[in-house]
């Protein structure tokens, strides 16, 4: 088997190079970004690669208050975890029954998921809003206070509602690799449909939840097009993304790049967080089969 | 009987929530499209006219939606192919090799996947500058010239600069799906290829790639997806459709129209046709990649 | 008697919502409901003003600090609230409850951004007719305001779309367009401006042999004002009123011929990275590189001063302005005047009140709080008759650009019907990146306006 140690060696030797460098091209420009956020403004107009002349933390300071980062921060938590709560509630029953069990439209319901992958939030953002506008106006009619547009709790259904399809097609897939077998023990230890969803199937589920939780989270946490629409009130809350906006340059004036970069930086921190806490079990999630389709 | 009725409860119960968020939220906003498509609207005034087909028919006729098309196509075409290949090599890699530090690539190479596309862009706008950008200086080391290469300045380059950053940004995420579908291949199966002598591509292209095609033709239809999606994403941080709309993608196209040209019923048109045809073109590829499923 | 009733309605809501300042939903609500029965009783001569108005205003370079302090001036003098929403996205802020029938009641947004967002209600019949508002009195002050307003700027078609006499948009903020370039770098090689196109293209020759390109433009979209300065000083009012109605054949005359010419030879004469950060995000890069001598002229308004304010620069530099040159020696040379726009959405709930709003914007009072030198932001300078005289520094240099002989070019393509998958900016402006990378030639250059006028022609505004 070992008859060719040198091939073997180059081999070797081929393959580091071609990781370290993929590696390389990854960590670079990461670090270059956390780099800029340190700039002062001036250093912005010559050679981006150059490294900063002093370290700018003031420029986080000042993202941080200019972009009323902290009350977004909240708004952009809030948000997500609502929307992924939500999610999940919705989801799990819909993915474990629409891939174990067999029932009347099972097969157009399916489909019908499935083509929902292919619609684009950046089209169906305008119809929604308007949607919420008729809704509004109608409690307005009835002297009620207005309820969809400008509200967060609203903004985190309809991102759980459009994570739907992706959500359900992961979930399927993984159920769909389970023997029937446990069902089957469970039923016969007299637990009924639900009792054995929740506490069988799901916890043997979890690598999978985490996966989807992990998608969306980062999906959620930097969506700007649905949340700049849906919460268009100048004083009403603002998720982050949207709030990310304060920090861009207006029309005609000079630019603060240190402060963007910084609000950047802050932006991207939590994803990173919380990446670096869940990576391992994201591969064992599709380890699992979640995405054996 | 009871039983069957206390399922059939179960199932609607478990089912019914998702089906009317689905349907509220994304089936009738479609809808919604696909009517608009049929009208001539600016976005604002109340005068919406019926005009049929009308707007397809001016589609098919605009050099600048068949350019985005063009663009668009080739996009999914070279950053399908390319991801896929290098995502395969390096999960095979990490998954079957003893490499030191695998943990690490692994962790690194899915980054890009988590960051945001202005972040992205920003980066890749650092990197493409002619004069300063760091491809330049690595180019300029083997290359004798005195003009710089405009990477997002030449019309006939920038497209392919963009597919380089969306690749960038998509090796990781495919490359840990493969990896994880390739650790659910029995081990078995190459320790008994070893014996029999079968070369590391051999058992490549006889035993991963073949206990993996089901996740292959599911990461396909992603790809489709994804890349209509991030292109535009991609194109609007980086180019804004330009130079002279030489990068200009399929729904960077509809949001000039629908919002900037007052042809709003217009941009839902494209809107209809980037649906329909990425929902025909993932079905062609999932017929073509159709093979018996190998069960173990 | 109705109209009376609404008149104390509106007294008593604005004595309320002083007392309370508190912004509830419901306040609001009932605040909208008596507007609009006030606006139905239309009145042209009398405005009834509101309790509140909506003011929604672009934050550009010129800050929100003197919009503040002018909606604070004017709800002091009137007693009308203001509702000031300012935002460096106002489309999006306010564009997607437009959509929904929401509207604003004043808009300060000026033509020629991405969104295109005035364009669009222009386009779409969309715009409240402001002539009576010219021919008001200025709130605080005796004379009208079309006495006020400096002449020319409310009768090109940036004010009165479909020519048709008629004000639509409201000029404000004005400022000289012209090129841009480093006056300490001329005097230290000892040349001399250019003044007319055949000086020009010798500077070029000259600065390339310093390895200095002629030219630089921030995005191709700057070539608007560029582009209607060459065309006057090509040929003229005459000349300019056919291009932008676009006339049939008219790139086929000899002054059709020249104008493309000279822009072909112009973009020979570009340093060759423009077009790739010509864009959103990037442009900065273009400008820099008048700031670093290499390059000599950039088309740009007075903004570029206070946008570039933190950029490092070569020692010596010296911002310096000048009008195009002329196609022949004595020539006319023009110079673009900028200026943004203010309107009413016809959808706008307190018309009469935002008419009046407006008016005060040409007060002098108004005039000198947009005109105040303030920290990080720039002065913006109202287009009223005798203002100009009283600037200093920088804007003292660009704003006599018209003492020193260049005229002023105003106006710009008429609006038309939406037509789906042509824009005459696209192929007039955006092309020009085209141009200086050679994907282009000018035929092809030609041939783009020329087929996006074709195309345009019949849909023009009536």
């Amino acid at each position: 088997m070992k008859s060719n140690n040198a091939k073997e060696k180059i081999f070797k030797i081929f393959v580091y190079v071609a990781l370290i460098t993929l590696a390389i091209t990854i960590i670079i420009p990461i670090l270059w970004v956390f780099m800029a956020s340190l700039r002062d403004n001036s250093e912005f107009y010559g050679n981006p690669w150059a490294l900063p002349k002093s370290l700018h933390w003031e420029n986080f300071v000042e993202a941080w208050t200019t972009a009323r980062m902290g009350e977004f921060m909240l708004n952009s938590i809030l948000t997500t975890a609502m929307a992924l709560v939500m999610l999940l509630i919705i989801a799990l029953p819909a993915a474990y029954c629409l891939s174990r069990f067999k029932f009347r439209g099972k097969k157009f319901l399916n489909t019908m998921f499935m083509a929902g992958l292919f619609i684009n939030v950046n089209y169906i953002v305008v119809p929604i809003f308007l949607m919420f506008v008729d809704a509004d106006k109608f409690l307005k009619s009835m002297g009620l206070a207005r309820f969809f547009l400008n509200n967060i709790f609203v903004l985190a259904l309809v991102y759980a509602s459009t994570a739907l399809p992706f959500t359900i097609y992961l979930l399927s897939g993984y159920f769909v690799s389970l023997p029937v077998a446990y069902e089957e023990a469970a039923y016969v230890d007299g637990a009924g449909y639900f009792r054995t969803m929740v506490q069988i199937i799901f916890p043997m589920a979890k690598p999978s939840i985490i996966t989807i939780i992990l998608f969306n989270f980062l999906s959620f946490w930097n969506e700007y097009i649905i949340a700049m629409t849906m919460l268009s009130d100048p004083k009403g809350p603002k998720t982050l993304p949207v709030g990310l906006m304060n920090l861009m340059k207006a029309q005609n004036a000079a630019a603060e790049y240190g402060r963007m970069y910084a609000g950047l930086v802050l932006v991207m921190l939590p994803t990173l967080i919380l990446y670096i806490c869940v990576q391992k079990k994201l591969t064992q999630g599709m380890t699992l089969g979640g995405l054996k389709g | 009987m009871d039983k069957q009725k206390g399922r059939g409860k179960f199932v609607f119960f478990c089912v019914a929530p998702a089906v009317i968020l689905f349907t509220i939220f994304m089936v009738i906003p479609t809808f919604n499209i696909f009517k608009m498509s049929l009208y001539k609207w600016g976005g604002y005034s109340n005068n919406k006219t019926f005009i049929g087909f009308e707007n397809f028919r001016k589609l098919f006729n605009d050099q600048k939606f068949l350019g985005a098309f063009q663009n668009t196509i080739l996009m999914i075409v070279i950053v399908t192919i390319v991801t896929f290949a290098f995502a395969l090599v390096f999960a095979a890699i990490l998954q079957r090799e003893k490499i030191k530090g695998q943990n690490f690539f692994r962790i690194i190479f899915y980054i890009p996947n988590i960051l945001s596309v202005v972040v992205i862009s920003a980066i890749f706008s650092a990197i493409y500058d002619a004069n300063n950008g760091m491809l330049n200086s690595i180019v300029n080391l083997f290359r004798n010239a005195n003009e710089p290469i405009y990477w997002l300045g030449d019309q006939k380059i920038v497209i392919y600069a963009i597919i380089g950053a969306m690749i960038w940004q998509a090796i990781g995420y495919y490359m840990v799906m493969y990896m994880a579908s390739m650790a659910a291949v029995p081990e078995s199966l190459y320790e008994s290829a070893n014996l029999e002598g079968a070369s590391r591509l051999t058992q490549f292209f006889q035993i991963t790639i073949p206990l993996i095609w089901t996740n292959i033709r599911t990461t396909l239809t992603f790809f489709i997806i994804s890349s209509i999606n991030l292109s535009f994403l991609f194109v609007k941080a980086m180019t804004g459709g330009g130079p002279d709309g030489a990068s200009e993608v399929f729904l960077s196209y509809m949001y000039k129209q629908a919002y900037t040209n007052s042809s709003y019923g217009y941009g839902m048109a494209i809107g209809v046709l980037v649906f329909l045809f990425s929902f025909a073109l993932s079905a062609i590829i999932n017929a073509v990649t159709k093979r018996e499923v190998i069960e173990l | 008697m109705r109209k009376f009733l609404s008149v104390i309605l509106a007294m008593t809501l604005v004595l309320t919502s002083f007392a309370g300042c508190g912004k509830t939903e419901t306040n609001i609500s009932t605040n909208t409901e008596t507007s609009t029965s006030t606006s139905t009783s239309e009145n042209t001569d009398k405005p009834a003003p509101a309790g509140k108005i909506t003011v929604a205003a672009l934050e550009s370079a010129y800050g929100v600090e003197a919009w503040k302090e002018v909606a604070a001036a004017y709800t002091k003098q009137t007693g009308v609230e203001v509702n000031l929403i300012t935002d460096k996205n106002i489309e999006d802020v306010i564009g997607a409850n437009m959509k929904a029938g929401e509207y604003p009641d004043v808009v300060h947004l000026a033509t020629g951004r991405p969104a295109a967002l005035t364009e669009t209600m222009i386009k779409d019949n969309a715009l409240t007719d402001l002539t009576d508002m010219l021919s008001m009195t200025v709130p605080g002050e005796t004379k009208k305001v079309s006495e006020k307003i400096a002449k020319g700027f409310t009768e090109s078609s940036l004010t009165n779309p479909y020519s048709d006499g008629k004000t639509y948009l409201a000029p404000m903020f004005y400022g000289p367009c012209g090129l841009f370039y480093n006056q300490g770098l001329f005097e230290e090689k000892g040349w001399t401006v250019p003044t007319t196109w055949d000086e020009m293209w010798a500077l070029g020759d000259k600065a390339k042999a310093e390895n200095i390109a002629l030219f630089t433009y921030p995005t191709a979209g700057y070539f608007d004002a560029f582009f209607y300065a060459l065309v006057y000083s090509v040929g003229g009012a005459d000349f300019f009123d056919k291009v932008t109605n676009y006339a049939e054949g008219i790139w086929d005359t000899s002054e059709g011929k020249q104008v493309i010419d000279i822009i072909a030879k112009l973009a020979s004469y570009t340093e060759k990275s423009v077009p790739s950060n010509a864009n959103n995000d990037n442009y900065l890069k273009n400008q820099q590189l008048v700031l670093d001598n290499k390059a000599l002229f950039m088309p740009n308004g007075t903004w570029v001063v206070g946008e570039m304010g933190k950029a490092p620069r070569t020692d010596g530099f010296k911002w310096g302005l000048t009008a195009l040159p002329a196609v022949k020696q004595g020539g006319d040379r023009y110079s673009f005047t900028w200026f943004e726009q203010i309107w009413i959405p016809a959808a706008a709930e307190n018309k009469e009140a935002a008419k009046n709003f407006i008016a005060y914007l040409y007060s002098d009072e108004a005039a000198k709080i947009f005109a105040k030198e303030r920290e990080g932001s720039q002065p913006a300078i109202q287009p009223i008759i005798g203002l100009a005289d009283s600037l200093e520094g920088d804007n003292k240099l660009f704003y006599s650009i018209y003492d020193n002989g260049a005229k002023a070019a105003l106006g710009g393509f008429a609006a038309t019907d939406p037509v789906e998958g042509v824009s005459i900016a696209e192929a007039t402006f955006e092309a020009v990146n085209s141009l200086v990378s050679g994907d282009k030639t000018a035929e092809d250059y030609k041939a783009g306006i020329v087929k996006a006028s074709d195309a345009l022609r019949p849909h023009i505004k009536k």
